[in-house]
């Protein structure tokens, strides 16, 4: 049996397997994947935490992570399972993750990054407050003199907020 | 009309069985509420609104698919969710009748949502304690989600509550309607007291009835509106008005039979199996 079907390149993987809706970011960032499991005969069960029960990107990232994982040698058969515990919360979104959001234009939970955090590493950020207290400083210039404009937004992960000290509308990763 | 679901055969779970029928009561409520949300896509009053009631909307017929996937089990095929949801006759429903009411004016449909949200919190948080380890954490995972649709919902009372005469008369008029009518969303399924039953939803439906009432009788009260709860579980099954009771059984008002339905499952019943 090839190499491949160890379960640590299965897991780098799924893990790079960009978001459909917000391709700045992988799976991994958004620490959505939960296990990988690689039974006799190249037999590969992946379980992912969806980031909203809602979610309707969902068959397209199973989808994704089918056809990733299948091209890899020694791997017959691929399924996916959504889970739902452990609940996903914003706070699996490692530092990378958030740093992309927010190139992206869209705020991420937990605040600024504070420091670097190297490439491949995960750090866990405290849980987000609550939805009526969670501020966002602004993805463009810095600013944290924002507001939120509207509980919904674009996808249902998302809301929208404003920024008044650059005049712009932006997105954030909802706190729940 | 087609003949729809005749149940085990086709599916592989009975769904005359009280576990189904506490299922399908959770899901029913979450697909026709839902499918009524989606009427304010592209003509709500503010573009926020539009945003939230097709969050509401898509929210809804997820949750339903999430519910109907754990009546199924091991038989959730896609082929046999869209069955469930789209493949049974009006009377094959156990949604509340309130669930299927035109969406009227913004201030009933806000009434509405405003009901719902605190049943949902109700009913899933009875949920989250379910013997069913996969069934709890859908609930509590959903309880994270509601946050939103409850501040949305609590914003708009206030808003309405304090907003001047005209939002005042319009909310007091609707919670007037909506009430008595959401008092079918407490009526029990066949089967509720069975171990099946009561394991998906610990205590049933009528014993949610207390908690709704400790909750919003002090806001009802300040809108002049707690008259409009019976004060306990006893009073409740006497005061369900008859043209607003027996959804759970199956029985459904014209606007399920001859609005919701004909037009929800008009893709599937013209072309069975179809995917987007």
């Amino acid at each position: 049996m090839s190499r491949t079907t160890d379960v640590r390149a299965i897991r780098e993987t799924v893990a790079a397997v960009p978001d459909p809706e917000l391709p700045a970011v992988t799976l991994g960032m958004l620490g959505m994947l939960h296990d990988v499991q690689v039974a006799d005969g190249g037999r590969v069960h992946v379980e992912l935490l969806p980031t909203y029960s809602g979610c309707p990107a969902i068959a397209m990232i199973e989808r994704d992570v089918v056809a990733a994982v299948e091209a890899l040698s020694g791997v017959t058969h691929v399924d996916v399972r959504f889970r739902f515990d452990p609940p996903w919360s914003p706070d699996r979104i490692d530092a990378m993750g958030r740093e992309r959001l927010r190139e992206f234009g869209v705020a991420p939970p937990g605040g600024p990054l504070s420091d670097a955090v190297e490439p491949g590493t995960r750090r866990t950020l405290p849980i987000a407050p609550a939805a009526s207290d969670s501020p966002r400083p602004c993805p463009y210039c810095g600013s944290s003199a924002t507001t939120r404009d509207s509980l919904y937004g674009p996808t249902p992960c998302r809301d929208l907020r404003f920024c008044t000290a650059c005049q712009q509308p932006f997105e954030a990763f909802r706190p729940a | 009309m087609t003949g729809g679901v005749r149940g085990a055969a086709e599916l592989g779970v009975d769904l005359a069985a009280p576990r189904s029928q506490v299922l399908l009561a959770i899901a029913d409520d979450a697909l026709i509420g839902g499918h009524r949300a989606s009427h304010w896509t592209g003509v709500a009053p503010t573009i926020e609104e539009d945003l939230a009631f097709s969050t509401l909307a898509q929210d809804g017929i997820t949750q339903a698919d999430l519910w109907y996937r754990t009546l199924l089990g091991e038989n959730a095929t896609d082929e046999a969710v869209d069955a469930l949801a789209f493949g049974r006759t009006p009377d094959q429903y156990r949604n509340a009748i309130v669930c299927e009411r035109p969406p009227r004016d913004f201030a009933y449909t806000l009434a509405r949502h405003w009901v719902v949200v605190h049943v949902d919190r109700l009913r899933l948080t009875a949920m989250s304690r379910s013997s069913e380890g996969d069934l709890a954490a859908v609930a509590v995972r959903l309880l994270h989600e509601l946050r939103y649709h409850e501040q949305h919902a609590a914003h708009w009372f206030d808003r309405l509550a304090h907003g001047g005469d005209e939002p005042r008369r319009r909310l007091e008029a609707a919670l007037e309607q909506v009430l008595p009518e959401s008092l079918g969303l407490f009526e029990p399924v066949d089967g509720e007291e069975d171990p099946a039953a009561r394991a998906v939803l610990p205590g049933g439906h009528l014993e949610l009835y207390p908690g709704f009432v400790e909750v919003v009788a002090s806001q009802l009260d300040a809108v002049g509106c707690a008259h409009l709860l019976p004060a306990s579980v006893e009073e409740l099954v006497s005061a369900i008005p008859s043209d607003a009771s027996g959804g759970r059984r199956g029985r459904h008002s014209h606007d399920l039979v001859e609005d919701v339905w004909p037009e929800m499952t008009a893709l599937y019943r013209e072309h069975p199996g179809a995917r987007w």
